[in-house]
């Protein structure tokens, strides 16, 4: 092609065992040797770890000795090590665009493990594919772009907090945005932590009112996110500010307008077991400490008004503000929720007035709490002389939440010694438990703690729990360590529910375009060695809001995310990815005509089209979809790095031999592509006949790709993208894709070809299992449908194709 | 133990409950005591309360409108329980009867009063207990001397009492004052409905024109007339002035202003001011 014309291409390909993870299926010196055959590859090795300093110091000394000037690493996924590679290829003096990357770990050696030749022949041809495109690839510099120093922390619990305080000690500016009314989280709920045993309020209100004082820090509380602009180093947020109907400046804590309020309503910072007035604090220690009129139950008589007097701090008329934040970074504190179980019963809770959950117990036993700290029945005002605890509500329960929730062990540990503190051996405590789980330091030695005061532990799943007359409690359950099955009269029985995603946490996922893990839990980049970011470049994760966690694992994850947010901040710009989009003025049809369908597609508004002018991409505002490229008439947009010459060699590569056998997938980085990783991850084997092509974004597809795969006689075209509605990257780029491929599957299906034979799946980065079964299916319709069958349809559709891509000189 | 809203309905009684672990609330309405007006609903600061029109059959004697609180939307504050003109709701917080809105000033008493002077009773004159369309008149002879029990929470100052009494032994104050007046060119023909539901004797009649009359000296201004009327306008009804013990609170204003109107909030604020201002007058006259 006309790219590639005026230079000698030395191309070299390394490909890597790692250790056994691919060499133990796949057939590495075989694949290489291949490599060594294919046209511009003038070297070819493999090693154990191509990753390791050796494995990296052995592609700068090839680069050098064989003047290689593209670079191709059959290795693992390039969303695990592309950066590493490309580092190491800049290191050697060549452009880091030059590195082009076969995932054979993944998506092959991982998920075919059974089928180790097939796997071997997968192996070749994406390496064949990647050889093909780094032909074509081109040097691109990174575009640099200026960084706001100023962080987003969004939920003032304990790891927002912390966030918080060290980026503002750091020097750098922080909002602090929190919906409810006070920061501080769940753990301003709580009475005493474990295993230490001191106050939570104690420990944790300091840390509130630093936050509130530190010059650095502005807390935004009782606040919702609106929306999330901008990328790495330039966010721009819009945040709405609920009307308290108090004025903060004005308010001065005092609480005599609670005084004279009339009117009372449940306290969900109590889990609803006592009330608080419609003008109120939601707890003494609430931070900022402003009081809030909640409008739902105010009867509007004005006796806070008289109460406030001069202050002049109530004002019935305030109005929701909207506030716009500029920012570099932002740390998602947004934590997690107790699951309740009252739809389903569970174990009598909503029908029983005596079964209660954990945090309820926690209200109850907290001095500031409801009774005072005293632990009474609802049903009769009376102490339980029995107390049972049930482990795992919800929890470890395939039906229900399959994970373990982590710390339930320990505060339910420490309820019964709390128990046993206060009463002595005037009371039964009783923990019905699955496993104790106390890792972590002075956890071991809580539980031994608790079982020398006295405490019972049953090993056993309770089955179902009964109500006596007395409202006493009967537990039916298994003492799986006797083998037998027991009764027992209890109380009170405080159930262990799950922590469950917090509310609102689709909410957030769709407006910071991050993703969820199947469990509603945000999904860190790398499980392993991204812990605290997320796919999007700038957004990093801290606390319960990725998975539970524990007071001190939520404040490490804290200052964690804070010095990942510092290593953006404290530098004056960032480097972004340079595969935007170009236009080439003389193709644009807009000079002619009036076109403009570019801008019209743009999710960004990146694209400027004036009259009589070539459009023009403003590159800081392009994102790098790709869905202008695609939906240009006249082809005259390219995406750098995806361009449609790199994209067609691919196909072409992939379906050299045995087309009609095979698979062709154009995945979508963020989600298809990476949920095609977890299904290799988690070693969900499928047929080997796939291959997959990676786009930033589905709405990259072009339509003359699955043209030009049918005329090349694929068996089958897959285009892997985001869910619908909101979970695209790129804002709708997948709605972009829908459409197109909408008409083009009409089309193709008019001229004959079996509907089943193109399909668009959408499939998340959480959904290793989905993107297994979709391919399993899809092999086997293959099979079904049969080669004699796809042979006589792409036959027929051949010259139609041929005529329809004859205007791309193809 | 998860908070629960609950409403429940029987032929007697409707009631309204919030319970909490620690603190329970409970509303309930007496619906034998309950002559289904339009004061609850007027005076409800949340608009929980909804009256529900009867079902009309033809020819037949119009049933009562019911009553419909709703759970989500109550605040239990006390207003309705306050304001029923025959105290047919009560709000019992932790098993106490109470309200709120009385204990913090928030809204004011009804000012429910019935003097009866009983040296001028007629020996074994039992006249004003069989007048009472509410029960509400005990009167027990004992030879010469007479004792005589009001329920005064429930009595809402209808004066048929007053105006029984052969040696005018009664005073009766009124709760609300007001006017009302039906325009007869927009009676639909025949219909009595108001009749029907007024739940003081006497106050609505059907005259031998077929018109309905009005006497408006026994009429409580309850509404419950407006409630069913048909027809917009057909029955003019307007409360001007409400007694009530003194009271400072926006909530009392708008409840007062939706009981009666706005020139009745206008005039009952302009005689407060009034009455301030004589106040310090006087403070620095003494």
């Amino acid at each position: 092609m006309r790219e590639s014309e005026s230079e000698d291409i030395r191309i070299g390909v390394f490909v890597c065992h790692c250790g056994l993870n691919i060499a133990g299926v796949v057939d590495v010196e075989e694949v290489t040797e291949y490599a060594k055959s294919l046209p511009n590859v003038v070297f070819a090795t493999h090693n154990r770890y191509t990753c390791s300093d050796p494995g990296q110091e052995e592609i700068r000394k090839a680069i050098k000795e064989h003047k290689l000037n593209r670079v191709v690493i059959a290795a693992c996924s390039p969303r695990m090590h592309e950066f590493t590679f490309r580092r190491t290829v800049s290191e050697a003096g060549l452009n880091p665009y030059l590195l082009e990357m076969a995932n054979i770990r993944e998506h092959c050696s991982w998920c075919h493990p059974s089928r180790p030749k097939e796997a071997t022949e997968k192996a070749k041809d994406l390496v064949k594919m990647a050889v093909a495109k780094a032909r074509l690839l081109r040097p691109l510099e990174p575009i640099e772009v200026p960084v706001t120093n100023k962080a987003l922390v969004l939920g003032g619990g304990i790891a927002g907090i912390s966030a918080a305080l060290d980026l503002a000690e750091m020097g750098f500016k922080v909002y602090l945005v929190e919906k409810k009314e006070s920061i501080g989280g769940h753990m301003a709920q709580l009475d005493k932590t474990f295993p230490t045993l001191d106050c939570s309020i104690c420990i944790e209100g300091p840390k509130m009112v630093d936050a509130a004082r530190h010059p650095n820090i502005e807390i935004i509380a009782y606040a919702d996110l609106l929306s999330v602009e901008g990328y790495i180093g330039n966010f721009k947020v819009r945040i709405r500010k609920n009307p308290r109907y108090v004025i903060e400046e004005n308010c001065t804590g005092c609480g005599e307008c609670r005084d004279v309020c009339p009117i009372e309503y449940p306290n969900e910072w109590d889990m609803n077991l006592g009330v608080r007035k419609a003008i109120s604090v939601p707890f003494d220690q609430a931070v900022p400490l402003v009081y809030t009129i909640n409008r739902d139950y105010c009867i509007e008589c004005y006796k806070c008004v008289e109460a406030c007097g001069e202050r002049q701090a109530i004002d019935f008329s305030q109005q929701p503000e909207e506030i716009e934040l500029e920012v570099g970074a932002i740390i998602v504190a947004t934590g997690y929720d107790i699951y309740l179980p009252e739809e389903e019963n569970i174990y009598g809770y909503g029908k029983y007035s005596n079964v209660i959950t954990s945090l309820e117990f926690e209200r109850l036993i907290l001095a500031a709490g409801p009774t005072g700290g005293h632990v009474i029945r609802a049903s009769d005002g009376e102490r339980p002389r029995v107390v049972a605890f049930i482990q795992c509500v919800g929890s470890r329960d395939i039906n229900k939440y399959p994970y373990c929730s982590g710390f339930c062990c320990m505060y339910t540990l420490k309820h019964a010694i709390q128990l046993k503190e206060h009463y002595g051996d005037d009371i039964e405590v009783y923990i019905f438990y699955m496993d104790i789980r106390s890792n972590f330091k002075g956890y071991e030695e809580f539980y031994a703690r608790a079982r020398e005061m006295g405490v019972n532990f049953i090993r056993g799943r309770v089955s179902k729990i009964t109500e006596t007359p007395e409202k006493n409690l009967i537990i039916h359950a298994e003492d799986t360590l006797l083998g037998e099955p027991i009764e027992l009269e209890a109380e009170m029985v405080v159930l262990a529910t799950a922590a469950i995603p917090a509310k609102g946490a689709d909410e957030v996922a769709r407006l910071l375009n991050i993703t969820r893990g199947s469990d509603g839990f945000f999904m860190e980049s790398h499980p392993k060695l991204k812990p605290i970011d997320t796919p999007v470049d700038g957004i990093f994760l801290a606390g319960a809001c990725q998975g539970p966690k524990d007071i001190p694992y939520s404040v490490s994850q804290g200052s964690g995310a804070a010095a990942r947010a510092a290593t953006i901040l404290s530098k004056p710009s960032v480097k972004i990815e340079p595969i935007i989009a170009v236009v080439d003025p003389e193709k644009c049809r807009n000079v002619r005509v009036k076109c403009g369908i570019c801008a019209s597609k743009c999710p960004y508004g990146a694209i400027v089209v004036e009259k009589g002018k070539p459009a023009e991409v403003r590159a800081a505002m392009c994102h790098g979809c790709g869905t202008c490229v695609a939906e240009c008439p006249a082809d005259a947009i390219t995406q750098m790095h995806f361009t449609d010459a790199q994209i067609f060699a691919q196909i072409r590569a992939a379906l050299e031999e045995n087309p009609e056998r095979k698979i062709l997938g154009f995945c979508c980085n963020w989600c298809s592509y990476a949920g095609a990783d977890l299904a290799g991850t988690s070693r969900y084997e499928y047929p080997p006949n796939l291959r997959i092509i990676r786009v930033m974004c589905s709405g990259r597809v072009d339509r003359d790709f699955v043209l030009e795969a049918f005329r090349r006689g694929a068996g089958m075209v897959l285009i892997g993208a985001c869910h619908l509605p909101y979970d695209c990257h790129y804002i709708d780029g997948n709605w972009k894709m829908t459409e197109r491929m909408k008409a083009l599957a009409k089309m193709l299906q008019k001229l004959g070809l079996t509907p089943e034979r193109f399909r668009v799946e959408y499939i998340s980065a959480a959904e290793g299992v989905k993107f297994a079964n979709v391919i399993r299916e899809m092999a086997e319709k293959l099979e079904e449908i049969g080669e004699e069958r796809i042979k006589a349809e792409n036959a027929k559709l051949k010259p139609i194709l041929d005529r329809m891509l004859s205007r791309k000189g193809m | 133990m998860v908070m629960k809203l609950l409403r429940t309905e029987t032929d007697e009684h409707l009631k309204v409950s919030r319970t909490l672990y620690t603190r329970s609330y409970l509303l309930i309405l007496d619906k034998k005591r309950c002559i289904r007006c339009e004061i609850c609903r007027a005076a409800c600061p949340k608009e929980a309360i909804e009256i529900i029109q009867p079902t009309r059959v033809e020819g037949e004697r119009l049933s009562h409108a019911s009553i419909s609180i709703d759970e989500k939307k109550c605040s239990f504050c006390g207003i309705c329980s306050t304001i029923c003109p025959v105290g047919a709701i009560k709000l019992i917080i932790d098993g106490e009867e109470r309200s709120p809105v009385i204990d913090k000033g928030s809204f004011p008493e009804l000012i429910r009063r019935v003097e009866i002077d009983t040296s001028k009773c007629p020996r074994n004159c039992i006249e004003c207990q069989e007048a009472c369309p509410f029960d509400l008149i005990k009167v027990e002879w004992n030879g010469d001397s007479v004792r005589i029990d009001v329920d005064l929470d429930h009595c809402p100052g209808c004066r048929l009492c007053e105006t029984k009494c052969p040696e005018n032994a009664i005073t009766v104050k009124r709760i609300f004052s007001g006017r009302i007046r039906i325009d007869w060119s927009k009676c639909p023909d025949g219909c009595r409905d108001c009749v029907d539901v007024c739940p003081i004797p006497g106050v609505l009649e059907v005259s031998d024109d077929g018109r309905v009359g009005v006497n408006d000296y026994f009429c409580i201004y309850c509404g419950a007339c407006r409630v069913v009327c048909p027809v917009e306008d057909a029955l003019l009804l307007e409360r001007t002035v409400i007694a009530h013990a003194p009271v400072q609170s926006g909530a009392w204003n708008s409840a007062l202003e939706r009981l009666t109107s706005t020139r009745g909030l206008i005039k009952e604020l302009m005689s407060k001011r009034m009455g301030r201002a004589l106040e310090s007058v006087m403070r620095r006259l003494s």
